[in-house]
């Protein structure tokens, strides 16, 4: 009779004694694993977003003189345009601030816009999550808002010392305070898992039931003040259906998206510059 | 030797298909598109090394692919270690000089990885039809790039063997 041999069920004793010390491994040294495998990674994301930004370079570069001078000309156009903008914009700030101290109101979050490269995407059924080429030495914080020229683009929620990692609207885990435009009353908006046709979309619940919203005249839902991470009136996307919500009280939609959302290229993160201290300023 | 100078070859090689892998995933983002290329991750270290090697091989490779993605950390330090094992165990029955039984080894990998990760973090989505269709596309474009990427990858690996002048050949299989 063959002889039972244990030593071949030592791969099997070794993988669990591994999974008892990995269940039974503090958290901090978890973290520190994490943290220093994501900072060795980090140079080559980096490397390879400034390579990136060399090839548009030297594709530019490309360009004949007489392309040039046309584009040149186009952004001469679009400054003029801006100026006047913003010359418009300073003009309503200060009536702005005017009425603010006569009605004595409190005063508003103010923000630093920090301009980031997008240096990663992961958009899958998983997760909805970019990368972004700045970190804790441009000062991000977790949980600071991200923008773009189209609105909302997600919140941070991880930094480390030179990337940081943003949640999209898009994602299921993302949920914010949000209002239709030219109505005070707040709504919640909350992303949900794409299909990945068509634009991306999400949810908004909590509406008012006299809104009304059709395809003619979508309603648009932009950003409140309140929750204290995103600045008022940021676009996030257009409700062109409202039906009742499941408790009948409110309505409920589906909000479409910035479809630029899925091929960022430049992000804003705004960084407070009175950052929330819960123990003073919450009630 | 203590360290066989084969881990780092294979570590490295798997670290350079992740960062290829989520390059191209980041370009495909526009389109909604999303490759899960990891199940060749684990087949030549199962094949190739002894356990110990093996081991740690892997070890350090699910480290490496856990910091990478938003994944909750753990799931593929522990995940490609109970995925390898069982292969580790049965190689006597697999060819690992030739591809057949490699790329179909990284199908069934793979495979498990996707479950893996949807169980991990899809479940609260599982009432939405739009997951499992993008789930269904996600894994029936992964398997398809699969079939093209796994032969290409197990080559660079013995072809790094080969100009590393290190073992080509498989360690002493173990006992069944």
């Amino acid at each position: 009779m063959a002889k039972f041999r244990l030593d071949k069920f030592k791969p099997i004793v070794a993988l669990g004694l591994f999974l008892v010390a990995w269940w039974i491994l503090p958290a901090i040294a978890k973290s520190f694993f994490r943290v220093s495998f994501t900072e060795f990674q980090a140079p080559a994301w980096i490397v390879s977003s400034y390579l990136d930004d060399l090839e548009g370079f030297w594709a530019r570069r490309s360009h004949s003189k007489i392309e040039l001078i046309e584009a040149g000309q186009e952004l001469a156009r679009q400054k003029a345009f801006y100026q006047l903008l913003d010359q418009r914009n300073k003009t309503l700030e200060t009536e702005v601030l005017r009425l603010e101290s006569i009605l004595d109101m409190p005063s508003r979050r103010e923000f630093r816009y920090e301009v980031a490269r997008v240096i990663r995407r992961d958009l899958n059924a998983w997760w909805q999550q970019i990368v972004i080429r700045k970190g804790e030495d441009y000062g991000i914080s977790k949980g600071a808002a991200v923008i773009f020229a189209g609105g909302v683009v997600g919140r941070v929620v991880e930094v480390n010392a030179f990337t940081s990692r943003v949640e999209l609207i898009t994602s299921p885990n993302f949920r914010m305070a949000a209002s239709f435009e030219g109505d005070v009353r707040p709504v919640v908006y909350q992303g949900v898992p794409q299909s990945g046709f068509g634009n991306p979309t999400g949810e908004v619940r909590d509406a008012p039931q006299d809104l009304v919203a059709n395809t003619q005249d979508p309603l648009r839902l932009v950003s409140t003040r309140l929750g204290g991470t995103f600045p008022p009136g940021l676009m996030i996307g257009n409700v062109s259906w409202l039906e009742p919500g499941s408790t009948g009280i409110f309505q409920a939609g589906t909000v479409q998206l910035d479809k630029r959302l899925l091929s960022l290229q430049e992000v804003s993160v705004l960084i407070p510059l009175n950052p929330l201290n819960y123990d003073r300023d919450v009630p | 030797m203590f360290l066989d100078p084969r881990i780092i070859i294979l570590f490295a090689a798997n670290a350079l298909l992740l960062f290829l892998c989520l390059l191209v995933n980041s370009s495909l983002a526009p389109l909604s598109l999303y490759l899960v290329v990891l199940g060749p991750m684990l087949v030549l270290p199962a094949l190739y090394l002894n356990h110990r090697s093996f081991f740690l091989c892997t070890l350090l490779s699910g480290l490496w692919i856990d910091a990478a993605l938003p994944s909750s950390f753990g799931l593929f330090t522990c995940g490609f270690l109970v995925m390898g094992t069982p292969i580790a165990m049965a190689r006597i029955r697999f060819r690992a000089e030739h591809n057949y039984h490699p790329i179909l080894l990284a199908h069934l990998a793979n495979f498990a990885c996707i479950v893996l990760l949807t169980i991990s973090e899809g479940l609260q989505y599982i009432s939405s039809p739009a997951f499992w269709l993008q789930l269904l596309i996600t894994t029936l474009l992964s398997h398809a790039a699969l079939l093209i990427i796994a032969p290409w990858f197990f080559n660079l690996q013995r072809l790094l063997f080969e100009i590393c002048h290190v073992d080509t050949e498989p360690d002493e299989f173990p006992m069944l």
